[in-house]
């Protein structure tokens, strides 16, 4: 599967009496990682979740591939991964239990669930309820998830928040690992990122794209 | 789409098995409802059969909606909801999973319950147990149905704990009536027979239509 172009064309999205975005332009090419930076409140989650097609636009477009993200078909979704502010998780599920049912459901219930936590550093609690798990774990399982299906549209949400060293370390490999092989839209407060990547960043504040 | 149903069907009641949450307090709710309608009848000698047929049927219906106020719990704990909406996967599914859950929720409660109404109620002989049965089980399917049809318009209201029996009580008006219609007459007393089985039968096929056409459209923003 090839990654694909992500654009919004004057895309706004309005919460009742706020707008959380005006009119954004952009075009994210096919296999490219952008790096969204901007203060809390300026938009860059309502960007994200209308890329993913989890919000419509109150008005514009997003679109993936051309195709309208909120009816993206199966075949477009089955390469999409989106993680956002909370864990996408089953809080009353063990870490291998939740990975197996994201296996199930995107069709590839083969996937080495337990590598993949062992990867993630996980490995020694796969058989626990996330329920006790850490803000730092929850993420970095929310991560392996994200992962997990090989995503050709990877859309991360703070992704570093509560992660440790090492989930730092992780988070940057996965997101090197997809450089030029996916479409990376990452929205952070960590400066640094595009930098180290070597990305191209877009800076959004109050609703607008600077 | 029947295999991502059932995992998710699957996700709820090991979910509820661990956590206790739903059917306890389902459990509760209508065997402290039969108990109370019992004594608060035990003096009416006329109140008979009819009563015991509709006071079980209130039961059912207002349990069903305490439980289907967790239709959809587990999935907003940590967002797990958009996980799902973005799995390759038929929405309907989705639905149809919570829905699967419920009636499995309902069933586990009734097969507590319909003995407590039995024991209370007929002691010297009740209806044609069956057909009672069968009545029920038509009944559990249309309300998981249109409860969890219900509870995902109702997803996105800050109201929706007030919205969600506003939204389903009307709905299931018709299960009701054909439940106590069904009941009464297995007592022999009146013509029951297939019909009102067949309308629960048929509710429950015109649910099944309505929703798998507009979940796709009710579950998300």
């Amino acid at each position: 599967m090839l990654p694909p172009e992500v654009t919004l064309t004057e895309c706004s999205k309005r919460f009742g009496e706020r707008l959380a975005l005006r009119k954004a332009n952009l075009t994210i090419a096919a296999g490219e990682t952008i790096v969204l930076l901007g203060p809390n409140g300026a938009g860059k989650s309502t960007l994200l979740r209308l890329a993913a097609g989890l919000l419509r636009p109150t008005a514009g477009s997003a679109r993936i591939n051309g195709v309208d993200a909120t009816s993206a078909p199966r075949n477009l979704r089955a390469g999409m991964a989106y993680a956002g502010h909370r864990s996408q998780l089953y809080r009353g599920l063990t870490a291998r239990e939740n990975l197996e049912l994201h296996a199930r459901l995107h069709g590839q219930p083969d996937i080495d669930v337990l590598a993949l936590l062992e990867q993630a550093g996980l490995g020694d609690r796969a058989e626990e309820r996330i329920d006790g798990f850490s803000r730092g774990m929850l993420q970095r399982l929310a991560l392996v998830r994200a992962t997990a299906h090989h995503p050709v549209l990877l859309l991360l949400d703070e992704p570093a928040s509560g992660l440790d060293a090492d989930g730092r370390a992780l988070l940057d490999q996965t997101l090197r690992a997809g450089l030029g092989i996916r479409t990376q839209v990452i929205a952070s407060h960590d400066h640094d990122l595009p930098t180290r990547l070597a990305v191209r960043t877009i800076r959004l504040a109050a609703g607008s794209i600077a | 789409m029947i295999a991502a149903a059932l995992s998710i069907a699957r996700v709820k009641f090991v979910l509820e098995i661990r956590r206790r949450e739903v059917i306890f307090a389902m459990l509760l709710f209508i065997a402290a409802t039969i108990v109370i309608v019992h004594f608060a009848l035990s003096g009416d000698a006329g109140a008979g059969n009819r009563a015991a047929a509709g006071m079980l049927w209130a039961a059912v219906v207002f349990t069903a909606v305490l439980g289907l106020q967790r239709t959809f719990a587990a999935e907003q704990e940590e967002g797990a909801l958009d996980a799902l909406l973005l799995a390759p996967i038929d929405r309907a599914a989705i639905w149809i999973g919570a829905a699967l859950a419920q009636f499995g929720f309902l069933i586990v409660v009734q097969l507590v319950a319909v003995p407590i109404w039995w024991l209370l109620f007929f002691q010297n002989g009740g209806p044609s147990l069956p057909t009672v049965l069968i009545a029920l089980v038509l009944a559990d399917l249309g309300i998981a149905l249109v409860g969890t049809l219900a509870a995902a318009l109702a997803l996105g209201a800050r109201t929706r704990d007030v919205l969600l029996p506003v939204l389903v009580l009307p709905l299931v008006i018709p299960i009701v009536l054909a439940g106590v219609t069904a009941t009464y007459g297995a007592f022999g007393e009146e013509v029951g027979g297939l019909r009102p089985l067949g309308f629960l039968a048929l509710y429950d096929l015109v649910f099944v239509a309505l929703a798998w056409g507009t979940s796709e459209h009710l579950l998300g923003d």
